[in-house]
């Protein structure tokens, strides 16, 4: 034992006396500091992986101790995100080892008052024991005489932080089952995107990738609040402008963002495309599009019907509209020369003789197939290279146009005509054959009822200035999951199958070649669509799926119609749907009309809850705002609900897919405690026992349950599913059993497998492409060695038109791939997004058919025409071309069009599903004010990630609603006062910040004030608060069935909202005020 | 505590820092830190001008500070459950057999 020296602690005495005369370390060290050692020096091990929050995917060093997860840190290696973490990142400890995890089985039995814990083999026995019972008891072999093979009875909703090897399992178990009503977080978030990129330009995903955005000079952000909702991302744009690039910020709040930016263009929510428009009439008028990029790479020159009429012709309505149906016949927005093979003709006729009636498989999710191919057309287009006649594309777009003037943008938007302007000059100065410039948007532009249709505004406008498949230029779809674009890909979603093939719909395949047939073009890649359906099916049912039996295609349940996570609350109301599984979703707080989410469940049978926490979800039956209200009471809800702890990122091994598609792997760190398991572990385990209780049963039904591939390989103390295998099954093998390297290599004869083509190659050469970590030092920005994208590992789409028609780069500044003449191939940075072989000169013999058909200068591979879309002959349900239209709920009205509303819109009048007057109408002056919602950099969606994190809610702790100093006076709020604002769904309350960061819009004579919300509070957790989704309806975007909540009008009052049932007289009173009935806003 | 010189001189010999730091008797990663000015775990933004100095490593600084890294990208068990599918397929192995 060491003589203590009184004085010994003292710095200046250890400087003095000791040899770090100098004081520069040892010296001012205490002997706290010097005994104290970092988790991360102490830790046993640190384990690869990747933030579960956000898009961007920033990689993660898990440091790991005595079988402890003890740190949480940025990975430096990574070319995304070079090391930081964003304050959701860095509380991932929290969220993985945090004290408000629940680690064990709940149940609450019907009626019942309380939860009672189970044990985890029990509870699993119980879910498996209903929904075989469920299943049985729904079961529906046909319906209007086509057969349909499934159950309405069960429905499924996920959220967007599974792993795909999760969402894989659980498509491929509830479609055996027969389930159909599979739905994810990707539907009320992206979906949008996917239709109107894939529609754009062939495939749903971003075209460009994080760090690329660094090279552009401009950056128009958009729908988005980059900076605060993707911080980690942000820092592309921030090496942008450091490089001298514009950055523009379009949103109706001045945020971080607009901060950062150097332009911040103020405007009304719901109002982009009318933005977007003029920008499109700016470059058209003034002639400053790329016109030899726009000649060869888009289809401006294709001429289209005669028959065709734009809404300029009738009044805000395309050819082809039925009133009764609201919806379009796309007959006449037809290439002369060239068909839509693809959901139109007589299929569509056929289902409106026979199918539900309501509304046709156009509108059933259909655009979203273009998430991996555009629509299916046949024949040669016609074209007028001069781009002078009025039925070709470029002059169609500026007829559509024409009215999009500055002072109309003023008009609609709020945006002053000088200000436009600079957006307008940025923006054209900055693209062309030397410079090219980027859009970044994310739910703003999503989450509306023509949401679609503002992503594909900015498609239009980014083809016609040249700037897609370039360095620097792109649109970067902003996704705010760790794996939504995985989501997508391997979709837990009603209408697709993995790899974007769309699911069967019961009136028109009966064969699986009636079914390719009917959806296949003849030419692109997407003309291989009967191989990679082939190999899902073997990748399903394996050696039961031959030739003879059709590769089991029978085993797949059918559509008919919509029954996406809207629909199925609906059928959750009306008694159809009775059971119910939530993987990491919170529907009760995150869904459009949260009031209505919970309603719904309140009618089930029975509810599966997995999350991490007791979420809203799990426990509106106890304590959920119904209760407090009135509308609903415990002890009369009969609906059994089971409640089993999930497995953090940390516990479980598998792949998220990023917001530029890249697929990143993450590591098991240590195996979860108590009862909690993975998603795909629940699912392996699950299918696993259903399997068991029905072997040897000879039902036709549960042929495809037993015929299933469910033999995976388990490994640790609680049998957790090997993940690699999963992805290994998802890449594909040959007959041989050796991984497949790419979807080229799929056959449609049997003798290969795969679970998703888009993914092949992600385990090329048995090796997990996803787990590679090259650091970003060894590499350059394109990182081709670390992790994996889709498709073939391209970081920028589209490529090929980043050179000339020649294959020459536009520029040298701007090169990227071009054709080497020397070795008779395209190289360059990036994986050529093309034939590698085809020289730029190859023009195709007319009889050619699948890639052969597609010329040397079509760089959209995945178009059957070869080209980008400025005009949209098929795909997208409510128009071939973007058009203003208000929101549902808007307190302005249409200056452009006699419609104010988009007239395709999905609608679903209900007694909970009350929409506002229109604008101008008696009643609507009720609810004068704009709303939006959004996220905070602290929460994340709808709370259960962040809302019982201390680091997290101590950061932002409570509602809060953004009102300008104006609004302020005239409502008579005080800031950091309570506010209460009304719709007619509900009401909330929230904490009042008056700021000038938001600005009251001066447009057409009046004064529009615009009210900002995030949307993260729920009544549970550390930080408790009302959901802003209590406001919003349930009114949908056509195409993708998004909900409408980036936009809705209310009114804001001073003062806490009413209690229990004063507070449901309150709203009812509101719509008695305005007048609303059940066909209210339903107007076409 | 060893300074910063001593390091370089150390460097310029050839010895790497995990050596360094065992004849000096400190982590390797805090060799780094007092060489170079930067920490080696990444934890800081690195400038150019920065990355030019004596002593920076161009890539993998972070593993002097994490050198029990774990990041394994493939698995003999999972090639062999691949083959075993493949094999119990007589379909699917028929009509391979037939293409080729």
């Amino acid at each position: 034992m060491s003589r203590r020296v009184p004085f010994r602690p003292w710095p200046v005495l250890r400087q003095l006396t000791g040899p770090d005369r100098l004081g520069r370390g040892a010296a001012v060290k205490s002997r706290r500091s010097e005994e104290t050692t970092a988790r991360t020096a102490s830790a046993d091990r640190v384990v690869k992986s990747v933030c579960p929050y956000c898009a961007v995917g920033c990689a993660q060093n898990v440091y790991v101790r005595g079988e402890k997860v003890v740190q949480i840190e940025g990975d430096p290696d990574s070319p995304v995100s070079r090391g930081r973490l964003c304050p959701k990142g860095a509380a991932s400890l929290q969220l993985t080892t945090g004290p408000g995890r629940h680690h064990r089985v709940l149940y609450r039995p019907p009626y019942g008052r309380d939860w009672q814990e189970i044990g985890l083999d029990e509870a699993m026995e119980m879910v498996a024991d209903r929904i075989i019972a469920t299943r049985r008891a729904t079961w529906e072999w046909e319906r209007d005489g086509r057969r349909t093979a499934r159950t309405m009875g069960i429905a499924a909703l996920g959220g967007a932080t599974l792993d795909n090897e999760e969402n894989y399992l659980i498509k491929k178990l509830l479609t055996a089952l027969g389930v159909v009503q599979i739905e994810n977080q990707a539907r009320v978030c992206h979906s949008s995107t996917v239709v109107g990129l894939g529609s754009s330009f062939g495939r749903g995903g971003a075209t460009t990738f994080m760090q690329d955005l660094q090279h552009s000079d401009c950056i128009v952000i958009e729908g988005s609040n980059f900076a605060e909702a993707h911080p980690v991302g942000f820092q592309w744009v921030m090496e942008a402008k450091a490089r001298g690039a514009v950055v523009i910020h379009v949103d109706p709040r001045y945020t971080r963002t607009s901060a950062l930016a150097d332009l911040h263009v103020p405007i009304r929510v719901g109002t982009d495309v009318a933005f977007l428009g003029g920008i499109i009439h700016h470059v058209l008028e003034n002639e400053l599009y790329f016109r030899e990029y726009v000649l060869n790479y888009t289809n401006a020159a294709t001429l289209i019907t005669e028959e065709y009429r734009d809404t300029e012709d009738l009044d805000g309505l395309f050819s082809g509209f039925n009133a009764d149906t609201r919806h379009y016949d796309f007959e006449t927005w037809q290439y002369q020369g060239m068909r839509v093979v693809a959901a139109a003709g007589d299929r569509d006729e056929d289902y409106e003789r026979h199918g539900e009636g309501r509304r046709s498989i156009r509108a059933a999710g259909r655009g979203e197939t273009h998430g991996s191919g555009g629509a299916a057309l046949e024949g040669t287009p016609h074209s007028d290279p001069t781009l002078r006649d009025p039925h070709c594309v470029l002059q169609i777009l500026k007829r559509h146009y024409a009215r999009y003037t500055p002072e109309m943008v003023e008009r609609v938007c709020g945006v002053p005509p000088e200000l436009f302007a600079q957006v307008c000059r940025h923006l054209t100065e900055n693209s062309g054959p030397e410079r090219t410039a980027a859009f970044a948007y994310a739910v703003g532009w999503t989450q509306h009822t023509d949401g679609s249709q503002f992503v594909r505004a900015a498609s239009i406008l980014q083809l016609l200035l040249g700037n897609i498949g370039r360095p620097g230029g792109g649109i970067q779809a902003l996704r705010g999951h760790a794996s939504i674009q995985g989501s997508s890909d391997i979709p837990t979603l009603f209408n697709l199958l993995p790899g974007y093939i769309p699911m069967p719909h019961a009136h028109e395949h009966e064969r699986l070649d009636d079914f390719v047939r009917a959806d296949a073009p003849g030419k692109g890649y997407w003309a291989g669509m009967r191989a990679y359906t082939v190999s899902l099916l073997k990748a399903w049912w394996g050696r039961a799926a031959t030739p003879g039996n059709d590769f089991c295609f029978g085993h797949l349940p059918r559509l008919t119609g919509s029954h996406s996570t809207y629909d199925t609350v609906m059928a959750q109301l009306d008694g159809t749907c009775k059971g119910y599984l939530l993987f990491g979703e919170n529907p009760a707080v995150g869904s459009a009309n949260a009031r209505m989410q919970r309603l719904a469940m309140a009618n089930l049978d029975w509810l599966v809850v997995r999350d991490f926490t007791l979420i809203e979800s799990a426990t509106w039956w106890k304590d959920g705002p119904e209760i407090e209200t009135g509308e609903l009471a415990t002890q009369a809800i009969g609906t059994e609900v089971f409640f089993f702890p999930a497995a953090a990122h940390t516990e479980k091994s598998g792949s998220f897919t990023n917001t530029n598609r890249m697929l990143q792997w993450h590591h098991q760190a240590v195996e979860p405690s108590g009862d909690a398991r993975s998603d795909l572990w629940f699912m392996y385990h699950l299918g696993r026992i259903i399997r068991r209780r029905l072997a040897g049963s000879t039902d036709p039904m549960d042929a495809p349950i037993l015929d299933l591939t469910w033999d995976y390989p388990t490994e640790g103390r609680v049998a957790e599913p090997v993940a690699e295998a999963v992805l290994a099954e998802i890449n594909g093998w040959d007959a041989e059993g050796r991984p497949l390297s790419a979807y080229t290599a799929l056959k449609d004869d049997g003798s290969t497998v795969c679970g998703c083509w888009i993914y092949c190659g992600v385990y090329a050469d048995g090796v997990n492409q996803a787990a590679r970590r090259k650091p970003v030092e060894e590499q350059d920005w394109i990182a081709a060695e670390w992790a994996w994208a889709w498709p073939a590992n391209r970081r920028v789409l589209y490529n090929r038109a980043s050179a000339d028609p020649e294959g020459r780069p536009w520029s040298e500044r701007k090169r990227l791939v071009w054709w080497d003449r020397a070795t008779g191939r395209w190289t360059g940075h990036d994986v050529p997004d093309f034939d590698a072989a085809k020289e730029p000169g190859y023009r195709p013999p007319p009889d050619a058919t699948g890639v052969d058909a597609l010329s040397g200068i079509d760089p959209f591979i995945m178009q059957s025409d070869g080209k980008g879309w400025l005009f949209a002959p098929a795909g997208v349900v409510d128009g071939p071309l973007p058009t203003h239209f208000e929101p549902q709920d808007s307190p302005v009205p249409n200056p452009l069009y006699r419609h104010q509303r988009n007239p395709a819109r999905m609608i679903y009048p209900h007694e909970h599903n009350r929409y506002h007057p229109t604008a101008g109408e008696p009643g609507a002056a009720i609810f004068p004010y704009c709303v939006t919602t959004y996220r905070l950099t602290e929460h994340f969606t709808a709370g259960g990630m962040s809302r019982g994190i201390p680091y997290l809610t101590e950061l932002q702790p409570e509602l809060f609603c953004e009102v300008s100093p104006e609004l302020a006076a005239e409502r008579g709020l005080e800031h950091g006062g309570w506010a209460t604002i009304v719709t007619a769904r509900n009401a909330i309350e929230a904490r009042v910040l008056v700021t000038e960061r938001m600005t009251p819009l001066r447009l057409d004579g009046r004064v529009v004030h615009q009210i900002g919300l995030p949307f993260h509070w729920g009544s549970n957790g550390l930080s408790r608060g009302d959901a802003a989704n209590e406001l919003s309806s349930i009114s949908l975007d056509p195409n993708s069935h998004i909900q409408e909540v980036k936009a809705l009008s209310a009114d804001i009052r001073p003062g806490r909202r009413p209690r229990g049932p004063a507070l449901t007289e309150f709203v009812r009173d509101y719509r008695l005020r305005a007048g609303i009935t059940g066909s209210t806003g339903t107007e076409v | 505590m060893p300074g910063k010189q001593r390091i370089l001189r150390l460097l310029a010999r050839g010895q790497g820092y995990v050596e360094i730091g065992e004849m000096l008797g400190m982590p390797p990663g805090r060799a780094y830190l007092v060489a170079t000015g930067v920490p080696a775990d990444g934890g800081d933004t690195v400038t150019r001008e920065q990355r030019e100095r004596p002593g920076m490593l161009p890539s993998r600084s972070q593993r002097l500070v994490n050198p029990r890294e774990v990041n394994p990208s493939a698995r003999g068990n999972v090639h062999q459950w691949m083959r075993r599918r493949a094999w119990s397929d007589p379909q699917m192995r028929a009509d391979a057999g037939q293409a080729r």
